[in-house]
């Protein structure tokens, strides 16, 4: 169904863009828990780049004319979920960013009380340099 | 009874003075803080030249973001009473102590001062167009929550131990004001109003335009709408 050429490259393609994520995460740069929905739908999509009939038999189940519509609904599906994991993941970094503004916040005026406590019992400079 | 005023403030270093000779005047017995999420002017100066704690956030958390800071340290300092009052001048101190009132009688959580209670009509009260917009959300609010209230965009309000903790824990953000009367409804907290007159801003522009109104209307509409149910 797929011409056995352009199954060949989808497969690298997709293979390269898993590799790539692992070593991401190998080195560090993005973390396991944020790879998760890349590393699973990519998976996802190499099955159905090496087994087209799944992706036939998934058509017909859905009504679906062209097999390779299905596919495209596929696509978009993957970026989608993958996006909206990326939105999930950025409003919960907002909400910690806006947590800890707020602790620096408070923290930088219990340090100024302090530093106005303790130059009042030390009223001279001179005693502290000595 | 301990009491803090946090005054939010975002640029508002020539407001602010005013404001704080104000409270200093006719709520001498409440410690201050101003929450200054990076103004670019001299607004924790002035704050702190005239007494008050300085909440100093190195990045712009928006006015429920630096609302909540304030609720954080008055749970931290254990203040028993908060009453929040805007750096723009357009609320008047002198009726912290009857805001405070409720509270200290025990007979509501969170205070909302009203510009629209009362007879004796007169101070600021905002264009039509904004006065049917509190209209529309005084009936959302009454329709999801039960709760009656005549002023919901009002930011002069006191708060007793419960609703501090409950704000120090989850506070609305963006345009917070009528969202945070759903959350205290929802989470069991009563809410009640007293009269209050306010003011037209003395300096600078309201942070709402046109487009900013219409953004306004769906996120508070929303908000309010999908805000979950008690915990
Ligand atoms: N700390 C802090 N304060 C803010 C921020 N945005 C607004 N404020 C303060 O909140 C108060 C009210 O904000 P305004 O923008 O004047 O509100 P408004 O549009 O005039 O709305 P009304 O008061 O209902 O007329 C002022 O004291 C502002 O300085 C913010 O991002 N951070």
């Amino acid at each position: 169904m797929i011409p056995f050429r352009l199954q060949v490259a989808g497969v690298v393609v997709l293979l390269a863009l898993l590799l790539w994520v692992l070593w991401l995460v190998r080195t560090g740069r993005v973390s396991l828990r944020e790879s998760l929905s890349w590393v699973l739908s990519t998976v996802a999509a190499i099955v159905f780049t090496i087994h087209p009939e799944l992706l036939a038999a998934l058509a017909h189940a859905l009504q679906i004319e062209v097999a390779s519509n299905a596919l495209f609904a596929l696509a978009i599906l993957y970026v989608l979920w993958n996006l909206m994991t990326l939105t999930i993941a950025t409003s919960v970094n907002a909400r910690k960013i806006r947590r800890l503004t707020q602790e620096c916040a408070m923290l930088r005026a219990e340090l100024e009380e302090q530093r106005a406590a303790r130059s009042q019992s030390q009223p001279s400079p001179t005693g502290e340099s000595s | 009874m301990r009491v803090l005023v946090i005054v939010p403030a975002y640029n508002e270093e020539r407001n602010l003075p005013g404001v704080l000779r104000a409270l200093h005047e006719h709520a001498p017995f409440a410690d201050v803080c101003v929450v200054d999420d990076g103004s670019s002017d001299a607004t924790a100066e002035v704050a702190a030249s005239h007494g008050a704690t300085v909440l100093q956030a190195p990045i712009n958390l928006g006015i429920g973001g630096a609302m909540q800071t304030g609720y954080l340290w008055a749970q931290r300092r254990g203040y028993d009473a908060a009453v929040q009052i805007d750096g723009d001048g357009q609320h008047d101190p002198r009726f912290i102590p009857a805001a405070l009132a409720p509270l200290r009688d025990g007979v509501a959580d969170v205070v909302i001062g009203s510009r629209f209670l009362g007879e004796d009509a007169g101070g600021f009260r905002s264009t039509a167009a904004r006065r049917a917009g509190i209209r529309y959300l005084c009936w959302l609010l009454r329709l999801t929550n039960g709760v009656r209230v005549t002023d919901p965009t009002s930011g002069f309000r006191a708060t007793g131990r419960a609703a501090i903790a409950l704000y120090a824990k989850s506070y609305p953000s963006d345009y917070p004001e009528p969202e945070a009367i759903a959350v205290a409804q929802r989470s069991g907290l009563r809410v009640v109003e007293v009269p209050v007159r306010m003011a037209a801003r003395e300096h600078g522009e309201s942070s709402i335009g046109t487009l900013g109104a219409l953004y306004y209307f769906v996120k508070v509409s929303l908000s309010i709408l999908l805000l979950p149910g008690a915990p």
